[in-house]
């Protein structure tokens, strides 16, 4: 007993730094599991304050950019509200109104600011300052006025982290819309201007510069949100799908405004899915 | 004593907190990171208990780890940097000897053994931290380059700094 004791002893650096170890990689794992609970740890308060000062002061050399993105998005959607007053046929359309607007209110668009964003990871977060108090909730897809930016994973009071398009682990549902054909966009971990799409069979016409967009095939966005425009198209090596290489529509390296989408019906189509007993068998 | 002692603790607040606000932000070439705070865990005079010092990575990197929303990796490869580091410094001894509670830096030991002493170390612990990160090797010659990058600039930043802000000796 004495023996291994000192044994123990003399090697208590060794055994110290092998358990200090195993915890890291006890939380690396924790962590690592992406699209379940995770540790809300850079969108605990004390981060998150540390972090908005920060981009505070970083913010204030970016708020010309940011004001004329913000007044492009304003012009479009005024053209938006211009074009879509439509003259209706019959003039008794004019007297029906909707009584109940409640259940015609899918999508609901939160605003919220980043204030941490990576990008030069291979698996990126990025972290806004609105949480559970504005009523962000994990699962709900952000959005900008360019396209798809992300999805909320963790929520503290006051801020969220959110999972960034460009994480490896973060694949899309997505469209390509001359087609409609549904495919996968996924990040591959080196370009932050770049993705790919996946599981488009080689029958489709892919040009240049078609678009692809979200597919409604998911609850976390609103379908035909844009993703970004192809770049080019080639067969893979056993001739099944296109290697099809997207730019993304938007500019991850300067992040600013964001929306958090919340789904109204979000619960009602998860249960009705997983009711589906060919699903968990 | 109490001088190193001193000179650690305001090296190791500042140093910690210019990763977390000002060196976080900036990837040279897209891929070159900058870990500044290094600097802080490769200065510890030799005496440093090493228990104490593996815990003392532990924490720090816990901290950096929370700005960079990696959790655990950074914490992993510093504390695996504060294992070996007394091993190391004991194989890698400069002709005049170390010191008692001598700071390890270049001011004391000159440019040479310093390079020979951290080169290994910081390359080591940017290798844990980026493969650790991509998760597989599936990137490995993006991560490996990510990875030397990395050093160089931190290794550039770090003797910058000796030169600026470390008192020389005599």
């Amino acid at each position: 007993m004495g023996k291994l004791l000192s044994f123990l002893y003399r090697f208590r650096a060794f055994l110290i730094f092998v358990i200090i170890e195993l915890f890291c990689v006890w939380l690396i794992v924790q962590n690592n599991d992406y699209q379940r609970s995770a540790f809300a740890a850079s969108s605990s308060s004390i981060v998150g304050s540390i972090n908005e000062t920060a981009k505070n002061v970083s913010g204030f050399f970016r708020l010309q950019s940011v004001n004329e993105s913000l007044a492009a998005e304003n012009a479009r959607l005024r053209e938006l509200l211009s074009t879509s007053v439509n003259v209706p046929e019959d003039s008794m359309d004019t007297y029906l109104f909707q009584t109940d607007t409640t259940d015609s209110m899918m999508y609901k668009y939160l605003k919220a600011e980043v204030v941490m964003n990576g990008i030069r990871n291979v698996n990126n977060f990025f972290t806004i300052n609105r949480g559970s108090a504005a009523g962000i909730e994990p699962g709900m897809g952000v959005i900008n006025a360019s396209g798809v930016v992300g999805k909320v994973r963790a929520v503290s009071e006051n801020f969220a982290q959110c999972i960034s398009l460009l994480n490896t682990r973060n694949p899309i549902s997505a469209k390509h819309l001359p087609s409609s054909r549904m495919g996968t966009v996924a990040w591959e971990g080196s370009n932050p201007k770049k993705a790919r799409l996946q599981y488009i069979t080689t029958d489709i016409a892919i040009e240049v510069g078609d678009t692809i967009v979200t597919s409604s095939f998911n609850a976390v966005y609103p379908k035909n949100i844009m993703i970004g425009t192809v770049l080019s198209s080639s067969p893979d090596a056993n001739n099944t799908y296109l290697n099809i290489d997207i730019a993304l529509s938007v500019d991850f390296g300067s992040l600013s405004y964001v929306y958090a989408i919340k789904n109204n019906t979000k619960a009602e189509q998860d249960s009705l899915i997983s009711t589906n007993p060919l699903l968990y068998e | 004593m109490n001088r190193s002692l001193i000179a650690s603790i305001v090296s190791g607040l500042i140093l910690v907190s210019l990763q977390i606000l000002l060196f976080r932000n900036f990837a040279f070439f897209n891929i070159g990171f900058a870990f500044v705070y290094l600097l802080f865990m490769l200065s510890l005079p030799k005496e440093t208990n090493h228990l104490g010092a593996m815990f003392l990575a532990l924490l720090i990197g816990l901290v950096i780890d929370l700005f960079y929303q990696t959790l655990g990796i950074h914490a992993a490869s510093l504390v695996f940097l504060m294992f070996v580091r007394p091993f190391w410094l004991s194989a890698n001894v400069p002709r005049s000897g170390y010191e008692v509670n001598d700071l390890m830096v270049l001011g004391n030991y000159g440019l040479g053994w310093f390079m020979g002493y951290s080169l290994p170390l910081v390359f080591s612990y940017c290798c844990i931290v980026f493969f650790v990160e991509a998760g597989s090797g599936d990137l490995f010659w993006q991560t490996i380059t990510k990875a030397l990058v990395s050093t160089v600039i931190t290794l550039a930043f770090i003797i910058i700094a000796q030169y600026l802000f470390y008192p020389k000796r005599r």
